[in-house]
C-alpha cells in the first residue's frame, strides 16, 4: 500500500467507509426530496403562540382539569389491561412464531397502529373501554410474539443439552429456556408497559377518556396552563414507573384496574353484525344479495379509484415524510448524544441533558406533533420535528447509556479529540443500527399523523371514517400495514442488519 | 455395555459435536474401535484437540437412556438458584406439572435431598443463591451435583473437576465412583488417571494410541503422548 501511494496522491487510495456512505446517502435522499415536500410555516405568528405556550409551561395549572384523577386512572388501566391481554395472547404465539403464517399475520397486525385499531373498534364498541384495551392488546400481542421469540431463540442451548432427554418437553423448555431468559422477558415487558402508557394517552385524541383527551381539549382551546400541567403529570407518570409499579405489585394493579375500569356497555350485537356484514364490505358487495349479483366492474372501479386517488398519494407523502424524519432524527440523535455525553461535559451538566432526553422520549410523537401543529400550522414540518425529537431522544438515550460505560482513554488527549476519535467511532455503528430499527416505527407513526391533518395515509383513513366509508378505510388501513411490512423487509435486506428486534418499540 | 467399531466423527463449528460430514466440518475421530464393559471405570486422556470431548459426547448419545452427562459446557441456567439447577437432573422423574410448581415453590423432599447432596460435595452455599453469583469451582460442583442427581447407572464426565484442588478432586471422585456402576471420564490429571481408574484410553489426533486393557501402560508412555503432540 505504502509503495503504491508514492506516485499518486495518497488520498486516491482512501476509500470511504461503509457508515460514511450510509450517512451520506440518507442526507442526499433527504436533500433530493426536500423540494417536493410540503414544509412551510403556515401560522402567521408562531412567536405569539410560542410565547403563550411558554407562559403556560411556567405557570402550569394542575387543578384546571375536572376529571383529572379519572383520566389518569383510565390511562393506566388501558395500559395495564392492554399489556396483560397482549401478553396472554402474544406469549403462546412466540412459541409457534417460526411458522411463516403466524409470523406474517403478526407482522401485519403489528403494522397497524393502535390509533387505527381504535378507530376500527370505535365503530363497533363505541367509546367503551373495550375499544381502548383491544386497540393496545392486538398490536402489542403481535410485538410480544416476535420479540419473545427472538429472545428465546438467542438464548444458549447448552442447558437443554444437559437435561435428561427423557424429561417431557414442557419441563425441559421451562427449566432450560424460559428460566434462562426470564429477566430479559420481564425487562422487555416493562419497557412495553411504558409504550402502552404512551399509546393509551394518545388514544384520548380520538375520544377515549384518557389524558390525551383532556390534553387535546386544553391545547385546542388555548388553555396552555392546563395543557402544560397535563403534560408534566404524564411525563412524571412515565419517569417514575419503576417506583409506583414494581414487579411485585403488578397483580394488585391488574385487579385494581379491572375494578376501576368504567363500565363496559353491553355490546350491540346487531351493530357488530351490521359492521361486519355490511359496513366494511365494498359497496359492490354490500348491495348484492347473492354472489351472482356482484358487479365486478364496479368493484374494480371502486378499488382502482381508491388506490389511485387516496392510497398512492398518501403512501408517497408517508414515505417522503418518513425519509425526512429519518434524516432529522439522525441530526437530533447526534446533537442530543453530544449534549449528554459525560466524555464531553462535566457530570452536573450531563444531568440537564439526561432530563432533556427523558422529556423528549416520554412525550409521544403524536402529542409533540400536535403541539408543533398549534405553533407552526398544518404542514409536514411539525410532524418531522416531532418524529425527530422523540426518536432522536430515544436513540441518544440508548447510545449515551452505552458510551458512558466506556472507560476514558489512557492516552492524554483533550475531551473533544477523545470524543471524536474514541467514543463516536465506537458507538456509531450501533447508533445507526438503532436509527434504522426506529425507521419502522417512524413509518408507522407517520401514517398516523394524518389524523392531525398531514396528508399521509392516516389522513385519508380518518376522512373515510368520518364520512362513514368503512370499506374505504379498511382498504387504506390494509395498504398502510402492507407498506410498513414492505419497508421493514426492504430496509433489513438493504442494510443486512442483524435480526434482533429488542431495540424496536 | 457399548462397542464401537471403526468410528469416524466430524466436528462442525456451527452444529457442534458429531456433525454430518460436510465441507465446513473437520474430522476429529478416525477409525476408532472400542468396547467398554459394565462396571468399568474408564479414564480418557490425551492432549487438547485429540477428540476426547467429541468421543465422549458420542458415547453419551449412545448410552443416553441410562447415563448422566457432566459436560464441560456446564449448561447451568444463570438465572436459577443452586437448588433449581441441581433439580434439573430430576426433571425426567416427575410430571411436568410437578416440575412447574417446583419452579415457583420447591418441594420439601427434593430440597432435603439436594441440600444433603450439596453438603456431600462441600458446597456450603444457600440453596436459593443464583448460580451466576458462584465461583468457577462452585459452579463446577453444581454441574456435578446435577449429573449425580440424575441417579443413573453410568456417569459420563468431561473434566468435571478441572477447577477444583487435588484433595477435593480425589474426595469427589470417590463419591462419583460410589454412586455409579460405570464411569467414563475425560481426565487431564495423568496421575489421577493412573491411580484411580481401572482402565486408561489414550487418544491423539483422533486415533487410539493405547488402551490399558490390552497392554500394560507406564508413566513414560503417557508422558510421551503429551510430548509428541507438543512438538507437533
Amino acid at each position: 500500500m505504502q509503495q503504491k501511494c508514492d506516485t499518486q496522491s495518497p488520498l486516491a487510495y482512501w476509500k470511504i467507509g461503509y457508515w460514511q456512505k450510509v450517512t451520506l446517502s440518507i442526507w442526499l435522499i433527504a436533500l433530493v426530496i426536500l423540494p417536493f415536500s410540503d414544509i412551510e410555516i403556515v401560522n402567521f405568528d408562531p412567536f405569539l403562540e410560542l410565547k403563550l405556550m411558554v407562559t403556560g409551561l411556567i405557570s402550569p395549572d394542575f387543578f384546571a382539569t375536572e376529571y383529572l384523577f379519572q383520566a389518569i386512572i383510565q390511562t393506566i388501566n388501558f395500559a395495564i389491561i392492554g399489556v396483560f391481554c397482549g401478553l396472554v395472547l402474544g406469549a403462546p404465539l412466540a412459541l409457534i412464531y417460526q411458522n411463516p403464517i403466524v409470523s406474517s399475520c403478526c407482522a401485519f397486525l403489528r403494522a397497524i397502529h393502535e390509533i387505527f385499531w381504535a378507530l376500527l373498534f370505535l365503530q363497533v364498541f363505541g367509546l367503551s373501554p373495550l375499544t381502548g384495551i383491544l386497540a393496545i392488546a392486538i398490536p402489542f400481542a403481535a410485538t410480544f410474539a416476535r420479540v419473545f421469540h427472538d429472545i428465546i431463540n438467542q438464548s444458549s442451548d447448552s442447558p437443554l443439552e444437559s437435561i435428561d432427554n427423557r424429561a417431557d418437553i414442557i419441563s425441559r423448555f421451562s427449566y432450560g429456556k424460559i428460566a434462562q431468559v426470564m429477566p430479559q422477558l420481564m425487562a422487555y415487558t416493562r419497557y412495553r408497559f411504558e409504550c402502552a402508557l404512551r399509546s393509551s394517552a394518545v388514544l384520548g385524541f380520538i375520544g377515549m377518556p384518557t389524558l390525551g383527551f383532556y390534553m387535546e381539549t386544553a391545547f385546542r382551546q388555548g388553555n396552555y396552563s392546563e395543557g402544560a400541567a397535563l403534560l408534566i403529570i404524564f411525563i412524571a407518570i412515565i419517569g417514575t414507573i419503576r417506583y409506583w409499579c414494581p414487579a411485585k405489585l403488578i397483580g394488585f394493579y391488574l385487579i385494581i384496574a379491572c375494578i376501576t375500569l368504567v363500565d363496559i356497555p353491553a355490546i350491540d350485537s346487531s351493530l357488530l353484525l351490521r359492521f361486519i356484514s355490511q359496513d366494511i364490505l365494498p359497496p359492490a358487495f354490500a348491495n348484492a344479495a347473492t354472489l351472482a349479483d356482484i358487479q365486478w366492474s364496479s368493484l374494480y372501479h371502486w378499488l382502482s379509484s381508491l388506490l389511485s386517488t387516496q392510497a398512492m398519494p398518501g403512501a408517497i407523502t408517508t414515505i417522503t415524510l418518513a425519509l425526512l424524519a429519518l434524516t432529522t432524527t439522525h441530526f437530533v440523535t447526534l446533537s442530543a448524544h453530544a449534549m449528554t455525553s459525560k466524555h464531553l461535559w462535566p457530570t452536573p451538566l450531563t444531568w440537564l441533558g439526561q432530563l432533556t432526553l427523558l422529556v423528549g422520549r416520554s412525550i409521544p410523537e403524536y402529542i409533540l406533533a400536535f403541539i408543533f401543529l398549534m405553533l407552526l400550522g398544518p404542514s409536514m414540518l411539525p410532524a418531522v420535528i416531532a418524529l425527530a425529537i422523540h426518536n432522536g431522544c430515544v436513540i441518544a438515550y440508548l447510545s449515551v447509556k452505552q458510551s458512558n460505560n466506556f472507560p476514558p482513554q489512557q492516552m492524554h488527549i483533550n475531551k473533544l479529540n477523545q470524543f471524536s476519535y474514541h467514543i463516536m467511532p465506537s458507538i456509531y455503528p450501533n447508533m445507526m443500527a438503532l436509527l434504522f430499527y426506529r425507521f419502522e416505527i417512524i413509518v408507522r407513526e407517520t401514517a398516523v399523523f394524518g389524523i392531525l391533518g398531514v396528508m399521509t395515509l392516516g389522513f385519508y383513513i380518518d376522512s373515510n371514517f368520518s364520512e362513514i366509508r368503512y370499506s374505504n378505510a379498511l382498504v387504506l388501513i390494509t395498504c398502510t400495514a402492507l407498506l410498513n411490512v414492505a419497508i421493514d423487509i426492504i430496509s433489513r435486506r438493504l442494510l443486512a442488519l442483524p435480526q434482533t428486534s429488542q431495540a424496536s418499540c | 455395555m457399548i462397542t464401537i467399531d471403526n468410528l469416524n466423527l466430524h466436528y462442525d463449528k456451527k452444529s457442534g459435536h458429531n456433525a454430518e460430514k460436510n465441507a465446513a466440518s473437520t474430522q476429529v475421530i478416525f477409525d476408532l474401535s472400542l468396547t467398554i464393559n459394565e462396571g468399568e471405570k474408564v479414564a480418557i486422556i490425551g492432549p487438547s484437540g485429540a477428540g476426547k470431548s467429541t468421543l465422549l459426547y458420542h458415547l453419551y448419545k449412545s448410552l443416553q437412556t441410562n447415563a448422566a452427562l457432566c459436560s464441560q459446557r456446564q449448561g447451568l441456567v444463570d438465572n436459577l438458584s443452586i437448588y433449581h439447577n441441581i433439580f434439573m437432573g430430576a426433571l425426567a422423574r416427575h410430571h411436568w406439572l410437578f416440575n412447574l410448581v417446583n419452579l415457583i415453590r420447591p418441594f420439601k423432599q427434593d430440597l432435603r435431598d439436594i441440600t444433603s447432596l450439596c453438603q456431600w460435595l462441600e458446597l456450603d452455599q444457600p440453596m436459593t443463591k443464583k448460580v451466576d453469583k458462584l465461583s468457577g469451582g462452585q459452579r463446577q460442583r453444581v454441574t456435578l451435583a446435577r449429573a449425580l442427581y440424575q441417579q443413573q447407572a453410568i456417569f459420563i464426565g468431561d473434566e468435571p473437576f478441572s477447577a477444583l484442588d487435588p484433595l477435593m478432586t480425589s474426595r469427589l471422585l470417590d463419591t462419583v465412583f460410589s454412586l455409579h456402576k460405570s464411569v467414563i471420564m475425560v481426565v487431564h490429571d495423568r496421575a489421577m488417571a493412573m491411580n484411580s481408574f481401572d482402565r486408561i484410553i489414550a487418544l491423539d489426533k483422533g486415533r487410539l494410541v493405547f488402551d490399558s486393557k490390552h497392554q500394560s501402560v507406564d508413566q513414560q508412555q503417557i508422558t510421551a503422548l503429551y510430548q509428541t503432540s507438543a512438538v507437533a
